[in-house]
């Protein structure tokens, strides 16, 4: 039975989630309602569409430190075109390109320059911030039509929608990653670059892709959030590319590249979510969720590494004569 | 899965602070949604909202958002108060027209809105349908008014300042930033040069070392907020030229109090963010016991200078 556990790479992180929650629903009366669960994966769904892109990115042993930057700047080009007038069909479309072009810049810077990706992205981080800021002037955009703004407040079938977006994009990922020749390469660029590139695998093409992909899931993440906040801002998604990488490596994703599942970020981002919804409704103090938040993340990825070894050590002594 | 265990032993020491038994009071329930608590003045108001909570027996839950622009999460903290259940909303808003959503929210439950410091865009407001019951805070307008008319005595007609600015479309600043320009007009005071620097401190030490750099003949400096006004001072000194500009600030925080009495800085506008925290929560039992309260009410502003920090607290 370990054995098919084991065969799961996120068990251990699921586990986790629902250990947290069944703390949670001890100690909160409020914990476990379906409103409450709706509500969580309503607040998680903008940083698990962010971590599923950057997924991507980490299985191919890079990271990404632009995607709350691209957030604000592809938010602001949505929310700029829907004032001028376009029509939300073809403002969300441009706005997803934006953030597409983006990321791929710094899929070429990485993939052609050989910079490393922190570098790469990390100046991305700062152009695209400042981009924004130019953008709007420091200021924000304001006010959409009703139709604009059920992306993130409409529900469908009792559903909120940005859940069902959310299901859909790890829906894709998880079948690019497992069963398509592009998941597969990705896999092998990130475990070992010159063997991938030796076998083949066109791996400067895949790795731009790959950043490309990335930044254009942060723009969806900014079309929901504009919606949300009925506002795109300039100063939106600070700090996003953090919880969007904790909630990948909570999920068992490695920073150094070829492991990492889309369940398994799914699950993380939604540790995270859990953890600040129920830290809410226990009102605990604003200080002391920071301090814990922190302290999961570290004992998440512990709890993940040191369990695989586990398991693998005893896969290794059955399967020793 | 011993070490699952042991991941939870942070969680259950956090949940073990000061817990009580939630499902036993009946109290009527405030949530306080507040700005952030990495500043000072939100600490205090905190302080007094808490304890005016016990004179009005009520319950006040406070939470804040990490980081002081963060809108989105401060709807998260709303979206949470709403699952728990409150009788009533109290909240700094984090973002001038974005945190509508959240009111909107509250709105949707039969939940009053109390708004407590900054104000939210009045027309936004209307647009969305969304109702607030009463603000309660400081007239930022008169504040910067005040600080315009402190400098221009100071200096004289023709003299050459600096502003420090908040964030823009930040409306707390922008008021400030209102009425100061229209006492800095009315003085006949120069404005050579203003800047944003998002009312924080270390942007503000570093955009004032190049308004310093560019402007050699800089007689004062007026920052939206003290924060901004803190980090001037240190690049002034930084410059070596301590002394010899007019720093003013608003909010007058503790430190810049200290650096008042010092005289590295010449004045601060006074808030009084206890008061606000204090008037906010009776403001919201007011409400709950089905009292009308005024749509807006006004909590008092000072010009600290060194001749009368010690007359003021």
């Amino acid at each position: 039975m370990l054995r098919s556990i084991s065969a799961h790479r996120q068990f251990g992180t699921l586990a986790g989630l629902v250990l947290l929650c069944a703390v949670f629903a001890f100690l909160s009366p409020y914990f476990l309602t379906v409103s409450n669960l709706l509500n969580v994966m309503q607040q998680t769904a903008i940083i698990a569409i962010i971590a599923a892109g950057m997924t991507l990115v980490i299985v191919s042993g890079g990271i990404d430190l632009s995607v709350g930057s691209i957030v604000a700047l592809a938010g602001l080009v949505v929310g700029d075109l829907l004032h001028q007038g376009f029509a939300m069909w073809l403002a969300i479309p441009i706005g997803l390109l934006a953030g597409f072009i983006l990321g791929g810049l710094n899929g070429l810077l990485v993939a052609w320059t050989n910079l490393p990706p922190f570098i790469a992205t990390l100046g991305m981080m700062s152009v695209a911030r400042g981009g924004a800021l130019m953008y709007a002037g420091g200021g924000s955009i304001s006010g959409f039509e009703r139709s604009f703004r059920f992306l993130a407040e409409g529900e469908v079938f009792g559903l909120p929608f940005p859940v069902i977006i959310m299901a859909a994009v790890f829906g894709t990922v998880h079948v690019v990653l497992t069963r398509t020749r592009f998941g597969r390469y990705v896999y092998s660029i990130g475990g070992n670059e010159k063997a991938a590139y030796l076998a083949g695998v066109p791996v400067r093409f895949h790795k731009a892709v790959v950043y490309g992909v990335c930044g254009m899931l942060s723009g969806a993440a900014a079309v929901l959030l504009t919606s949300r906040l009925n506002s795109a801002q300039s100063v939106a998604g600070v700090m996003y590319e953090l919880d969007a990488i904790a909630a990948a490596v909570i999920g068992g994703a490695s920073l150094l590249g070829g492991a990492g599942t889309a369940l398994g970020t799914l699950i993380g981002a939604l540790i995270m979510g859990v953890l600040r919804n129920g830290l809410n409704l226990l009102d605990v103090s604003s200080y002391i969720q920071q301090v814990v938040i922190g302290a999961v993340i570290v004992f998440a990825v512990m709890v993940d590494m040191n369990l695989g070894k586990g398991l693998n050590l005893f896969r290794a002594q059955r399967e020793t004569p | 899965m011993r070490l699952f265990l042991i991941s939870l032993v942070p969680v259950l020491f956090a949940l073990s602070c000061g817990r009580e038994d939630v499902t036993s009071d009946s109290r009527p329930v405030v949530g306080f949604a507040i700005n952030t608590l990495n500043n000072p003045f939100f600490v205090d108001m905190k302080t007094a909202a808490e304890s005016s909570a016990v004179r009005e027996n009520v319950r006040c839950l406070v939470q804040a958002t990490e980081r002081e622009m963060d809108v989105e999460r401060q709807i998260q903290i709303v979206e949470n108060f709403l699952q728990r259940g409150i009788s009533i909303l109290c909240i700094t808003p984090n973002g001038t027209e974005a945190v509508i959503p959240a009111i909107l929210r509250a709105n949707g439950r039969n939940v009053p809105v109390v708004v407590v410091d900054s104000k939210v865009d009045a027309r936004a407001l209307q647009q969305a349908g969304a109702h607030i019951a009463s603000f309660v805070g400081s007239d930022n307008v008169e504040g910067g008014r005040r600080a315009g008319e402190y400098i221009g005595d100071r200096v004289g007609a023709g003299g050459r300042i600096a502003i420090l600015e908040g964030p823009p479309g930040h409306e707390t600043g922008e008021s400030r930033m209102r009425g100061f320009r229209e006492a800095a007009e009315s003085k006949g005071l120069e404005v050579v040069s203003s800047q944003v620097a998002h009312f924080d401190r270390s942007l503000g030490f570093q955009v004032f070392q190049n308004v310093l750099e560019a402007n050699r003949e800089l007689q004062a400096v007026f920052a939206c907020n003290d924060l901004m006004a803190l980090g001037a001072v240190e690049a002034i000194s930084a410059a070596g030229r301590g002394g010899s500009i007019i720093v003013v600030g608003f909010d007058a925080i503790e430190e810049a109090r200290d650096l008042i009495r010092d005289g590295k800085m010449a004045a601060s506008i006074a808030q009084y963010p206890a008061d606000m925290g204090e008037v906010a929560v009776a403001t919201a039992a007011r409400i709950i016991r089905g009292e009308e309260v005024e749509s807006q009410i006004p909590t008092r502003i000072e010009l600290i200078t060194r001749e009368n920090i010690d007359d003021t607290n």
